[in-house]
């Protein structure tokens, strides 16, 4: 058995699982970073072409999604509580629990801490206002017992690069004062996620960090 | 009635917020935000339908020079336009029901309530015309035919102004602040038009029309400088009913549907509030306060009322007065509190000193301290986020808190008046046998029980009298309590074995007499231990000064058994010690070893 997996984990038949969170506010674009990422949209993305894959859950987006990003977009709805999506990169299986960011719903974070084994935080980089909120909820989130003494991948987007009063990723970082955060990986990257830009740069990082944590 | 007032500074303490526990988080403090208004003046919507809240302000401008209408969208804004008077009120509330459900925006600004849809201008009402003063129109049709000048004009117009029930009109009003030179040129310009004469909007609110949903078709509520109060239809803007007040409005609550039932509070300059029902005309009940009103809230049934005594005031639904709570500092301004998801409405009241006191009922809850006084807030949904404060300054500053998901406020963190446990229940066991049974017994032989108990404890007194005599007189304490012979003793033994040497300190402890004819005896076992000399005289002791006695004890055992050498310090010609000591020998050491 371990022969076979380890053969088909070198031919790349079987890849490793890894179980990601996507923590965030509401209205910061997790799930519209998670579809972009999954398999089935990749057709209109040249960008992230090689995230080969036959396997969809796509289960807030039902309607096929082949034609216009915009379109696919518009199709998506709040998240409630939360949804399981899968998505592969060129090394690893992703399970990733995409969380309600909604406040009565944040609570529920805490519940998967246990089992991730990285973090994808999403931060809308127009919304100044929240921005105090992304950080209470962040710091709530490194002080938990499952997550302080771990050394587990931290993946920032600074989403919707793209909108006028948009921050730049620095700035987020200063407003999230990532630079205190000294026991743990962690890596920002500006993002859009309707077109699907910045998030490859991602998705490359936490795999390096994964592989280097299971190697 | 329980009227409770505290001492003004002893609570502030408590329910302070300091940086690291605070409930709030800072998301935006901007002092130069050159925004000037009122509580009034405020309101949030989701005026654009896509979820994001946004703030509607009607700004007085910099010393009410340059009244504008201001939307914010987060920490900026988004569009300003101005205002051809000062603003009175703001408020948003659905007009119809036809999709996207996105809220109207209702200005009340001098005799106008100017209506926006999608922010831009829909509907402009106007408060009907009044008719005017048959003399002040007399005066203006002579001066149109020129048979008066302005002076006697003027003259004749202060005349009506003072003693008419008619008040005057606003041409007539302005003419009257004119100088002498301005006066002619004003006549002639305004003689020829129609004198009007119309009221001002004081106060502002909305109603639900026939349905109590959160999403409802609203109607607004119109408080005139007339002493009425108007109602509008929701899409048609006509007037739906009047009542008038003993009165002018200036704050107004209201609660029910239109067409079902409603209950509307005015808060008035004559000091009163007026509570007026669905088929009322006239107030129903009337609540005379004692000062002016600064502000007026309902939290669910019972009204709140700031007044310029620096308190606040709860009422119910009926006029009768529940509690007064006193505050450091005037209150400025007011408004409601309401925590959705803990189901929590408070009164927040914004005071002189820069605090704003978060109240339920009259428990103080929470103090947030401002920068600078705080002249109008509000608190609910802005951009996305739920639980927000937003306040301005006196300085025109804009400073907006967002309250945590887990702030939760706790009565009795900033409890004000009698504490907690007053109030709260004892569970009182049942009655049982035994103990009725023991009540009645007390009831009948009270004076029996109180006489025995009486004498146990004289007993015991005297016992314990007789024992501290008989310590004293039989000298047991290393300090002599006789005032004739007050002496102390403190005895060091010093060395390893087997000789120690055994050094007594007497001190005579009398402030001037010095003591005489003195002896020291030691006791002991003579097969343990052996000392040159067991007796001998003391020398004169002067007060104040330690004289050290010393002798070398001789351990006799090679056991190493120690013993206890008693001293006694004994007055010549009597037996009776004046002190004594024993002292615990330490095992002899040298002995050990050698
Ligand atoms: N302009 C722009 N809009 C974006 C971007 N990413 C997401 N959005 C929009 O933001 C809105 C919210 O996106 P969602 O993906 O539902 O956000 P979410 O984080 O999943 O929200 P919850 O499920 O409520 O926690 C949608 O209308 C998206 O179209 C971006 O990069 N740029
Ligand atoms: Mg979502």
């Amino acid at each position: 058995m371990g022969l076979l997996d380890r053969l088909s984990g070198l031919l790349g038949l079987k890849k490793k699982e890894v179980h990601v969170l996507c923590l965030g506010l509401d209205n910061s674009g997790k799930t519209t970073i998670i579809n972009k990422l999954k398999p089935s949209n990749l057709g209109t993305e040249p960008r992230a072409l090689h995230l080969l894959g036959k396997h969809s859950t796509t289960e807030l987006n039902p309607q096929p999604q082949h034609i216009y990003d915009c379109a696919q977009v518009q199709d998506i709805v709040p998240t409630i509580g939360f949804s399981i999506e899968k998505f592969k990169s060129s090394s690893l299986s992703f399970t990733v629990f995409d969380m309600s960011g909604q406040g009565r719903y944040r609570n529920l974070w805490e519940h998967y801490y246990k089992d991730g084994q990285a973090i994808i935080f999403v931060v809308d980089s127009s919304d100044k206002l929240r921005m105090v909120v992304a950080k209470e909820e962040l710091d709530t989130l490194l002080n938990h017992p499952d997550i302080k003494h771990r050394r587990i991948p931290i993946l920032f987007f600074a989403n919707k690069m793209d909108l006028r009063d948009a921050v730049t990723s620095v700035k987020v970082s200063q407003l999230l004062c990532l630079e205190n955060i000294k026991d743990k990986p962690w890596h920002i990257c500006a993002s859009d996620a309707l077109k699907g830009e910045g998030l490859q740069e991602g998705v490359d990082w936490l795999q390096d960090q994964i592989q280097a944590v299971k190697t | 009635m329980a009227a409770t007032t505290s001492s003004p500074d002893s609570d502030s303490g408590r329910a302070e917020s300091n940086e690291a526990n605070s409930k709030w988080l800072d998301a935006h403090y901007d002092p130069m935000a050159n925004i000037h208004t009122f509580s009034s003046c405020l309101a949030l919507a989701d005026l654009h339908g896509d979820g994001e809240y946004k703030l509607v302000v009607g700004d007085l401008g910099p010393g009410g020079q340059q009244p504008r209408l201001k939307v914010l969208k987060g920490p900026t804004v988004l569009t300003e336009s101005p205002l051809p008077a000062l603003p009175a009120s703001a408020a948003t509330f659905l007009m119809d029901q036809h999709e996207p459900r996105t809220p109207a925006l209702a200005l009340a600004s001098g005799p106008c309530v100017y209506v926006y849809k999608n922010l831009r201008p829909y509907f402009k009402f106007s408060l009907p015309q009044l008719p005017p003063n048959p003399l002040e129109q007399d005066l203006w049709n002579q001066a149109k035919e020129d048979r008066i000048d302005p002076l006697t004009l003027k003259e004749m117009l202060e005349d009506i102004r003072e003693k008419a029930e008619v008040p005057l009109s606003v041409q007539s009003l302005r003419f009257l602040q004119l100088e002498l030179n301005e006066m002619e040129a004003f006549v002639n310009q305004h003689k020829s038009k129609v004198i009007k004469r119309q009221t001002v909007i004081t106060t502002m609110t909305t109603l639900k029309k026939n349905l109590a949903d959160e999403d409802a078709v609203s109607c607004l509520v119109l408080g005139t400088e007339n002493k009425e109060l108007l109602v509008l239809d929701p899409e048609a803007f006509t007037i739906l009913t009047k009542m008038s007040l003993p009165s002018v409005p200036v704050f107004l609550e209201v609660s029910g549907q239109f067409d079902v039932e409603f209950r509307l509070t005015a808060a008035c300059r004559d000091g009163s509030i007026y509570i007026l029902r669905r088929d009322s005309k006239h107030p129903k009940y009337c609540i005379e306060l004692s000062a002016q009103p600064v502000g007026l809230v309902r939290v669910h049934k019972i009204l709140v009322v700031g007044s310029t005594q620096e308190s606040l005031h709860g009422f119910t639904h009926k006029g009768k007065k529940l509690w007064t709570v006193q505050m450091p500092a005037a209150i400025l301004t007011m408004n409601l509190l309401e925590q959705r998801s803990r189901g929590l409405q408070a009164v927040m009241a914004a005071l002189a000193n820069g605090e704003v006191r978060i109240y339920r009922d009259k428990a103080l809850l929470n103090v947030v301290r401002a920068p600078d006084a705080v002249t109008s807030l509000c608190f609910g949904r802005y951009g996305r986020e739920d639980n927000t404060l937003i306040m301005t300054t006196r300085g025109g500053g804009l400073i907006i808190k967002i309250l945590k998901r887990t702030a939760v406020f706790v009565e009795g963190t900033g409890e004000v008046g009698p504490p907690l446990a007053q109030t709260t229940k004892l569970s009182v066991p049942r009655k049982t046998r035994l103990y009725v049974d023991q009540t009645l017994r007390e009831r009948e032989a009270g004076t029996v029980m109180h006489r025995t108990f009486q004498t146990d404890l004289y007993l015991l007194r005297l016992r314990a009298a007789r024992a501290y005599v008989q310590a004293l007189e039989s000298s047991l304490s290393p300090m002599s309590a006789t005032a004739r012979e007050p002496l102390k003793l403190h005895a060091v033994v010093q060395g390893l074995g087997p000789t120690f040497k055994l050094t007594l300190h007497l001190q005579n402890t009398s402030t001037a007499r010095p003591v005489l004819g003195l002896q020291v005896c030691f006791l002991y076992n003579e097969a343990f231990y052996a000392l040159p000399r067991a007796f001998f005289k003391v020398p004169l002791l002067v007060p104040g000064l330690s004289y050290p006695l010393e002798t070398f004890v001789e351990s006799l055992s090679s056991k190493g058994i120690s013993d206890i050498i008693k001293v006694l310090v004994l007055r010549e010609g009597q037996s009776a010690p004046l002190l004594s000591a024993h002292i615990n020998m330490p095992v002899s050491e040298g002995l050990a070893a050698a």
